[in-house]
C-alpha cells in the first residue's frame, strides 16, 4: 500500500511568508507547518528558500487547494504532475485535498465549492482520489468542507459520504473541526451528531480556524474566513473530538487579517495543551494497564 | 446529472444575472438564493484580490473603485486558467491598454506590465551569479567575442514613460510627487538572489541586453545597442551586467562560431 | 589572419573594460581607481521591490466576510493618485463610462 500520513502528533500551523523571520529566529514549539500546494509551484526565489530551510527544521504537511477533486469533469493533469514534483522535491509528511470542486470547463474559480452527495458523485470523487493517490504513490487527506448550501438530490450524508471515500480508497481524512461547525450552523445541523457519525479512526490531521459571523435574513450565518481566533465552541468541539478519539496532529490555519507570530503560536498552544492533556492521560492509562 | 447541475452552478457563479441552479436548497426555502450568493460573493472577491495582490500600484493609481470595475470587467473576459494565482492577470496589463476609460491615464499599461514581470521574476527559477572577479580576467582583446548566459529573472520593460520613476513613487522609494522630468525610462527587472531589484536603464541598454540575451556576442550586442542609442556606454553597461548579478556565465567563443 | 578587434561600432573595448572595472562593486581592485564616470540618475540604482508585492497572490482556502459584489454600486471616479502624476499633456483621469 501507499506511504502513509505520518504528521508528528502535535500542534502546527499554517505557514505565512510575513512570520519566516520571527520561526526562524529560533526553535518554535510546534510539531509541524503546512503550506498551500499551489503557492510553491513556481520555479524557484524566496519562496522555495523559506520552505527548504522549514523543511530542514520542521515536518511539513503539504495542502492542495486547486486540484479540485469534486469536479464532474477529469482532473488538471498537469496540476497534478506539478503536485507530484513539489512533494518529490519536499518529501512531506502529508499532502492533503478538499472535499469540494474549484475549476470548471478549464476556468479555475479559486473557491472551494460543494457538491451533492450521490451514488454518481461518490464514484467520481472516489476515482479522483485514487488517481491522486496512484499518481504520488502515497495516501493523501481529504478534508470535509464548510459549505453555506446543500443540494435537494444529496441522497447520502456528508459523514457517511466521507466515510465510504475512505473505505473504498483507503485514503486518510482531515477533519476541519471549524468546517463542521460552520456549515451545521449553516445548514441548522447538530455538529456532535456530524462528529458522532464521522470515521474518527482514519482522521490524520485537524484543522482549526476562526470563522467569521453574520445574518442572513434573521438566521445566524458563519463565513469560513479564517481571519480570526478559534471559536471557543470550535475549541471545546475539538477537545470532544480528542477526548473521543485521542491526540490527532491539529494545525491552526490563519489565512486573512494574519495576526503577528507570537498569537498565532499562541493559538497552536491552546491546541497544543488539549493536545497534552489526552496525551498524558493516555499515557497514564498505558503505565496504569 | 452531475456534470449538467457543476455546469449551471459555475454559470451561474460568475454570471449574477443568471438564476441560482434549481437543486439548491438551504435550511429555509427562500434562503437558496441567498446563500448562493455568498459563493458568488467568495469567487468575485477572491480573483479581484488576486489582482490587487499583484499589481497593486497599478490599483493605487486609479484609485480602488476603479481598479474594481476594472478587475471585474478583466476577470469576466479573462477568466484563471490555472490554480497558481501568482501568476493570475498575464494579459491583464493588454486588457487595461485596451480600457477606454482609462485611456488617459497612458503610462498605466507599462506599470501593469512591469508588476507582472516582478511577479514572474519572484518566483523565476533559481541560478548563481557569476562573480565580478570573471570579468577582471577578461581581456580586453577577447571581450568582444564573449558570449553571456543571463539570470532566467531577467526582463526588460522598455517604455515612453517614466515607469520606473512613477513606480518608486508608489513603493516609498520617493516621495509621491510631481514629475517634472517626464522622459522614458526602461526597467530592467531581475532577481539575482531572493529579491527582486528593479533598475532604470540606461539609452541603449535594452537592446543590448535583448541581443546579449539572444545568444549574440558583445560586439554583436554593442552594434544593436549602438544603433538603438549612439549615447550607449559600454562601460556603464558591463560594470552593470555584474553589479546587477544579471550573468550567470560566460564563455569567449571562437571566431568560427558566431552565429547566436 | 585573424584581426583583433580593438573597437566595435566607434566604442573602444579595452577602453569600456577599464570603466566597467571601476565600476564594479564588491572588493576594490589592486592599485588606485581610476576617475569614475558619472552615472546618470536612477542607473544602476535598484528599487528593492517589495516582497509581499512581487510574489503576488497567494491562493486561499478560505472564504471572505468581505462583502463585496455589487458592480453597480462601483464607480468610475478616479480616487487614486493618477491625479497627483501630472504629464505633459497634463494630469490623467479616468473617463465614466459612456
Amino acid at each position: 500500500m501507499s506511504r502513509p500520513s505520518d504528521l508528528p502528533c502535535a500542534a502546527g500551523v499554517g505557514f505565512k511568508p510575513q512570520h519566516f523571520e520571527a520561526i526562524a529566529a529560533g526553535p518554535q514549539p510546534l510539531g509541524f507547518f503546512e503550506v498551500h500546494a499551489e503557492n510553491y509551484m513556481g520555479a524557484g526565489g524566496r519562496p522555495h528558500a523559506q520552505l527548504h530551510s522549514l523543511r530542514a527544521h520542521y515536518a511539513l504537511s503539504i495542502h492542495g487547494v486547486g486540484l479540485s477533486i469534486g469536479a464532474a469533469g477529469p482532473l488538471d493533469g498537469d496540476h497534478l504532475a506539478r503536485l507530484k514534483h513539489l512533494c518529490n522535491r519536499y518529501d512531506p509528511q502529508s499532502i492533503s485535498e478538499h472535499l469540494a470542486w474549484s475549476s470548471h470547463g478549464g476556468t479555475f474559480l479559486n473557491d472551494l465549492l460543494p457538491l451533492p452527495y450521490t451514488q454518481e458523485t461518490l464514484a467520481i470523487v472516489c476515482a479522483h482520489v485514487d488517481q491522486v493517490q496512484s499518481t504520488l504513490q502515497r495516501q493523501i487527506l481529504l478534508e470535509n468542507p464548510a459549505t453555506y448550501i446543500r443540494f435537494a438530490q444529496s441522497a447520502i450524508g456528508e459523514a457517511d459520504f466521507i466515510a465510504e471515500i475512505t473505505r473504498r480508497t483507503g485514503c486518510g481524512l482531515l477533519l476541519d473541526v471549524n468546517n463542521v461547525f460552520v456549515s451545521s450552523v449553516n445548514q441548522g445541523t447538530d455538529p456532535r451528531a456530524y462528529i458522532a457519525n464521522f470515521p474518527l479512526d482514519h482522521v490524520r490531521e485537524i484543522h482549526l480556524a476562526g470563522h467569521a459571523e453574520t445574518h442572513d435574513g434573521g438566521a445566524r450565518l458563519l463565513i469560513d474566513a479564517h481571519g480570526a481566533p478559534v471559536a471557543d465552541r470550535v475549541m471545546a468541539l475539538y477537545a470532544e473530538v480528542i477526548a473521543k478519539a485521542g491526540p490527532i496532529p491539529t494545525l491552526i490555519e490563519w489565512d486573512n487579517d494574519v495576526p503577528a507570530w507570537p498569537q498565532l503560536l499562541a493559538e497552536a498552544q491552546c491546541a497544543q495543551i488539549i493536545l497534552d492533556a489526552h496525551q498524558s492521560q493516555g499515557a497514564r492509562s498505558a503505565t496504569a494497564a | 446529472m452531475y456534470a449538467a447541475l457543476q455546469r449551471d452552478f459555475a454559470e451561474a457563479l460568475t454570471d449574477p444575472g443568471r438564476a441560482v441552479p434549481k437543486d439548491i436548497a438551504a435550511c429555509h426555502a427562500d434562503d437558496a438564493a441567498r446563500r448562493f450568493s455568498i459563493y458568488r460573493n467568495n469567487v468575485a472577491v477572491a480573483l479581484i484580490d488576486a489582482l490587487a495582490a499583484r499589481f497593486p500600484v497599478t490599483q493605487q493609481i486609479v484609485g480602488d473603485d476603479f481598479f474594481k470595475i476594472l478587475a471585474h470587467l478583466f476577470i469576466a473576459a479573462h477568466p484563471p486558467a490555472s490554480p497558481l494565482m501568482m501568476f493570475y492577470g498575464e494579459d491583464f496589463p493588454g486588457f487595461i491598454a485596451s480600457f477606454e476609460a482609462a485611456k488617459d491615464i497612458a503610462y498605466l499599461p507599462d506599470i501593469a506590465r512591469l508588476e507582472a514581470a516582478r511577479t514572474r521574476a519572484y518566483h523565476a527559477e533559481d541560478a548563481a551569479p557569476l562573480d565580478a572577479a570573471v570579468l577582471r580576467a577578461i581581456e580586453a582583446k577577447d571581450l568582444g567575442d564573449v558570449r553571456f548566459s543571463l539570470h532566467p529573472s531577467v526582463e526588460i520593460i522598455a517604455s515612453a514613460y517614466p515607469i520606473v520613476t512613477i513606480l518608486a513613487m508608489h513603493m516609498g522609494g520617493i516621495p509621491l510627487a510631481e514629475i517634472t522630468d517626464w522622459q522614458s525610462e526602461d526597467a530592467l527587472v531581475s532577481r539575482p538572489y531572493l529579491d527582486v531589484d528593479i533598475r532604470c536603464l540606461p539609452p541603449g541598454s535594452a537592446a543590448f541586453l535583448h541581443a546579449l540575451s539572444g545568444g549574440h556576442t558583445l560586439a554583436q550586442a554593442v552594434e544593436y545597442a549602438v544603433a538603438a542609442h549612439s549615447d550607449f556606454d559600454l562601460g556603464i553597461n558591463l560594470a552593470l551586467l555584474f553589479n546587477a548579478g544579471l550573468v550567470t556565465s560566460l564563455s569567449i567563443v571562437s571566431p568560427e562560431d558566431m552565429s547566436p | 589572419m585573424m584581426t583583433v578587434k580593438t573597437n566595435v561600432a566607434g566604442i573602444s573595448l579595452a577602453g569600456s573594460l577599464a570603466t566597467a572595472l571601476a565600476l564594479l562593486s564588491g572588493p576594490a581592485s589592486a592599485g588606485p581607481a581610476p576617475a569614475q564616470p558619472t552615472m546618470d540618475k536612477c542607473y544602476g540604482v535598484s528599487l528593492k521591490a517589495q516582497n509581499d508585492c512581487a510574489a503576488g497572490a497567494g491562493t486561499s482556502c478560505a472564504g471572505t466576510s468581505k462583502a463585496d459584489y455589487d458592480p453597480a454600486a462601483w464607480k468610475y471616479v478616479a480616487k487614486g493618485t493618477c491625479e497627483t502624476i501630472s504629464t505633459p499633456k497634463g494630469m490623467g483621469s479616468l473617463k465614466a463610462k459612456s
